[in-house]
């Protein structure tokens, strides 16, 4: 009977004035260039642009900056939880401090991390010299890429987790206690089921975030082609030598698993509201 | 100033939310919007308000049509059932706020907003507030403070959406009460919408209620509360029982009770319900006749104040039945439980099925399922 | 009486105090490893070799142009995200129309980009061999390897800050005081900075100093299109960049301490907006009474 409607009529102003302005700017900063990265890559032809992105050496670099990140994410679901939860339920001296600091990550400058994790980490550096005699090494190894990786993504897990764990009711948990549930199994069934999807959600922004860091890994990694090389240094290595066509072929397979990372993201987030609803 | 609604008609999505509305309400009358949630009450006060517009329809205030009217010009005082006082402003800076926004030529000046809201915050009795914050006030003065804002700019209609509806018993009562007064000094054509039926019964002139985006009856609170016009109306106001049976050339067989329903001469065998309310049943020793009295015995006797409720057990199907008498009434002949009695009711109010089978979404005190002959 | 109880629900529902000691410990040693260590060390590192090495260092004139770079861009791009963002957050939270979740969708899209490929899509577009590189150089405009590159891919990396922090704020707001304001005769603009304004005025506070360091800090991005042209184009962290591989690691731990200083003075904000908010936001005692 009415025509489909594009929005909802509403007394107050600015409708147009601020939409127009927010899709006008997303478009000329975001959109628009972003289309040349695809614009570019697809100059090369499927064929070359397969190559060029499947080649061996980028391969590994794809293989070292998945692999790196997915085990970054990993060890921060897992501290991330102890950390949100010794926050949220436990008291100790300078808990506000270490509160407020778990968000340092957020605020430091990448580069300034990657100087000082490869200072700390390397073999006569604090904490490189307690494990140089053990054979570890971390600075300008693959597992310096994951030190890097683990610190600047440090706070996503805590900070998706923490709100869940403080709004969760006491009385949920002292209702499973009167019903004989002990403390393993209140936590098993009862706490973990409500923090899930949070942890997931926690887990994927830092999995998301880890892939495209540059900054902080460039110093510690040592950037041996095929060994400790990620991808973005791969794009930028292709940039010097002028190879514009083939750091938008590789920036294009990253931008599309980006975007389905972030897919996933806004679902999940969805289904956090639904559950909490 | 009267205000009159004509065809108004509002979708969201593929929600009716207003089916064709007409209504005329009188200048100067305090008039009750009740209905369950969802009824589209709410929808309907923020179309006068000019807060939503109508997809169709027009509403005209004194004569005027309003609809090309923004809600800055339309001269209306909201009341938002969440008061939607500025956090961020003193009491005194809230009640202020509609004169200090005026374009300047009509603004008054400084002196003249402060004896305005002064002589406001006087009329709603909390002028040692006029410095507070709105998070430092109770849920009841915050209602009050919204009140004295609307009123700043003298508003032609005042419109209140569940004002009392955040507010407990208590408050609700005191200020519903107060509500009542102040119309009565000021005279300001006044809408309020609301679910709960005791505050429409107790405040407004005049109650529209409405169910499904449509208006069932409007009438005095008199009125509408002893002649439903809608088996929905009898339902919304007030206790029920509820007796199932058939219409047939102007009688109706409920269980054991025949009565009269001259209105459904024509009815051949038509399922039909008969609505009483529990203050209108009278219980008897002994039976009358056969087909004007049903036979229960008693089964719960709980005192409430100066009412006492029964409830009983129709010895036909076992269908349970609520009568409601003074304590004196009681007093007089009291009742034990497990005794047999015989129910009479003085007053009853016969529907068709048809006419009440849109209506099963409603909720009610108790319902029978089925019975009838 | 609340006391005991609150004592008596403390246990009930809680682990037994090893676990909780343990816990305590593993978190605390995680975050010395990852977050305290590396802090101490910035300054320790920085000043190593005296008080005069550092000073010596902040005070180069690289250094000086660094900083006045660093703090162009974060002053350009800054105030363009903050209108972005509220005009984004206001169409986004008091309207309701179609394709909306797709819109918040694209305002996030930034945060899931490598900032190493957002430097690369300004120099695909305005680069010397990019599309519109020959229009450029005819009209002799620099953008890449240029200040404007750097202020755009510094823009770029940070457009989603403000209007994610707006967004679930107003959200939360909801329309009524808007509306009320209306009612009550007040004009669209009067509306938005009397009403809505010192409404989000501590959101708005907040993301802007996230934005701001984030602008401050951005290396990957800004790497890609500066061209490193000391004195000209090279930001604070691509100073400290060149320092630490030219094995200053003093003066580039100085420099990196300056940007530490930024991130501490950042939480130290976040932390006193958290802290305010809340406070302003709880019911006072005893004020419910009619």
């Amino acid at each position: 009977m009415m025509p489909p409607q594009l929005r909802q009529p509403s007394v107050l102003p600015g409708f147009g004035l601020t939409l127009g302005f927010t899709v006008a700017y997303l478009c000329l900063i975001v959109l628009i260039p972003l289309a040349m990265a695809f614009l570019e890559a697809f100059q090369l032809g499927w064929r070359e642009f397969w190559s060029v992105v499947s080649a061996p050496r980028v391969m590994a670099s794809y293989r070292l900056t998945f692999g790196a990140a997915l085990l970054a994410a990993a060890i921060n679901t897992g501290f991330g939880l102890i950390v949100a939860w010794v926050l949220v339920r436990y008291h100790f001296p300078g808990k506000r401090l270490v509160d407020a600091l778990v968000d340092l990550p957020f605020a430091l400058p990448t580069a300034v991390a990657g100087i000082t994790l490869t200072t700390l980490y390397a073999g006569n550096g604090w904490l490189g010299q307690f494990l140089k005699p053990l054979g570890i090494k971390i600075a300008f190894t693959p597992t310096g890429i994951i030190v890097a990786l683990v610190f600047i993504s440090l706070p996503f897990v805590v900070r998706t987790v923490q709100p869940v764990l403080e709004d969760l009711e006491a009385e949920v948990e002292e209702a499973a206690a009167s019903l004989g549930a002990d403390r393993w199994q209140i936590f098993q069934r009862v706490i973990f089921p409500a923090i899930r999807p949070a942890l997931l959600t926690g887990f994927t922004l830092a999995f998301a975030r880890a892939i495209g860091e540059y900054g902080s890994v460039i110093f510690i990694a040592g950037n041996l082609p095929m060994v400790s090389e990620i991808t973005p240094l791969l794009i930028v290595s292709k940039l010097e030598q002028y190879d514009y066509k083939g750091a938008a072929a590789v920036s294009v397979v990253m931008l599309i698993l980006s975007f389905i990372l972030l897919l996933l993201i806004n679902l999940l987030q969805r289904w956090n509201r639904s559950r909490q609803a | 100033m009267s205000i009159d609604i004509r065809g108004l008609y509002k979708r969201f999505g593929n929600f009716t939310a207003l089916d064709h509305i007409d209504l005329k309400i009188p200048a100067g009358q305090l008039v009750a919007l009740l209905g369950p949630s969802g009824c589209g009450k709410t929808t309907l006060l923020r179309i006068i308000a000019g807060l939503e517009t109508a997809d169709q329809g027009s509403i005209w205030f004194d004569g005027q049509e309003t609809g090309s009217r923004h809600v800055r010009e339309r001269r209306v005082g909201f009341v938002f059932q969440h008061y939607a006082l500025f956090q961020h402003m003193t009491v005194f800076e809230n009640i202020a706020f509609g004169l200090r926004v005026r374009p300047r030529k009509q603004r008054p000046s400084e002196t003249q907003i402060r004896a305005k809201v002064h002589e406001l915050l006087a009329l709603i009795q909390l002028e040692w507030l006029a410095e507070r914050y709105p998070s430092q006030l109770s849920g009841g003065q915050r209602q009050r403070i919204a009140l004295a804002r609307a009123l700043a700019v003298e508003p032609q209609v005042l419109l209140l959406d569940e004002p009392f509806g955040a507010l407990d018993t208590k408050v609700r009562k005191e200020l519903r009460r107060w509500l009542r007064r102040l119309h009565d000094e000021i005279h300001v054509t006044s809408v309020f919408v609301t679910h709960d039926q005791e505050e429409a019964l107790e405040v407004s002139d005049q109650i529209v209620v409405m169910n499904h985006g449509r208006i069932e009856q409007i009438g005095t609170p008199e009125a509408v509360y002893d002649t439903p016009a809608t088996p929905f109306v009898y339902q919304f106001l007030g206790n029920i029982n509820l007796f199932h049976g058939r219409a047939h050339s102007g009688w109706v067989r409920l269980g054991g009770l025949r009565v009269q329903a001259p209105e459904y001469q024509d009815a051949q065998h038509a399922p039909a319900m008969a609505y009483v309310r529990p203050h209108d049943i009278d219980l008897l020793r002994e039976p009358e006749d056969s087909d004007s009295t049903l036979p229960a015995t008693v089964n719960r006797i709980a005192i409430l104040g100066s009412l006492v409720r029964l409830e009983l057990r129709q010895t036909s199907d076992g269908e349970i039945a609520e009568v409601e008498m003074t304590r004196e009434r009681f007093a007089a002949d009291p009742l034990q439980i497990g005794d047999l009695v015989f129910v009479k009711p003085r007053h009853l109010r016969v529907f068709l099925q048809e006419e009440a089978a849109t209506e099963a979404s409603v909720p009610m005190h108790w319902h029978g399922d089925g019975g009838g002959i | 009486m609340s006391g005991p109880i609150h004592q008596h629900h403390r246990t009930a529902a809680s682990e037994p105090p090893l676990i909780q000691g343990l816990l305590v410990g593993v978190a605390l040693t995680f975050l010395t490893l990852f977050l305290f260590v590396p802090l101490v060390a910035v300054f320790y590192e920085a000043l190593r070799k005296g008080m005069g090495v550092y000073l010596a260092a902040i005070t180069d004139p690289y250094a000086l142009s660094a900083i006045r770079l660093t703090l162009l861009s974060a002053v350009c791009a800054v105030p363009l995200n903050m209108l972005f963002g509220v005009a984004a957050a206001w169409a986004i939270t008091k309207f309701e129309f179609r394709g909306k979740s797709l819109l918040i969708t694209l305002i996030d899209l930034p945060f899931a980009v490598s900032p190493v490929i957002a430097g690369l899509i300004y120099v695909l577009l305005f680069g010397a061999h990019g599309w519109l590189g020959p229009a450029l150089t005819q009209h002799d405009i620099k953008i890449i390897f240029a200040v404007p590159g750097i202020v755009l891919a510094t823009v770029f990396v940070t457009v989603p800050f403000i209007a994610r922090e707006l967004i679930p704020l107003m959200q939360a707001q909801g329309t009524e005081e808007e509306e009320a304001a209306l009612v009550l005769g007040a004009s669209g603009w009067t509306t938005f900075w009397r009403i809505t304004l010192p409404n989000i005025k501590w959101g708005l506070l907040y993301g802007v100093v996230l934005c701001t360091a984030r602008a401050m800090g951005e290396f990957g991005a800004v790497s890609v299109v500066s061209g490193h042209i000391r004195g000209l184009t090279n930001t604070l962290p691509l100073h400290i960049e060149i320092l630490y591989n030219e094995y200053q690691f003093a003066a580039a731990f100085a420099c990196a301490s300056l940007l530490t200083l930024l991130a501490l003075a950042i939480l130290g904000i976040k932390t006193f907006i958290e802290r305010y908010t809340f406070s302003q936001r709880r019911p006072p005692a005893g004020g419910d009474t009619p």
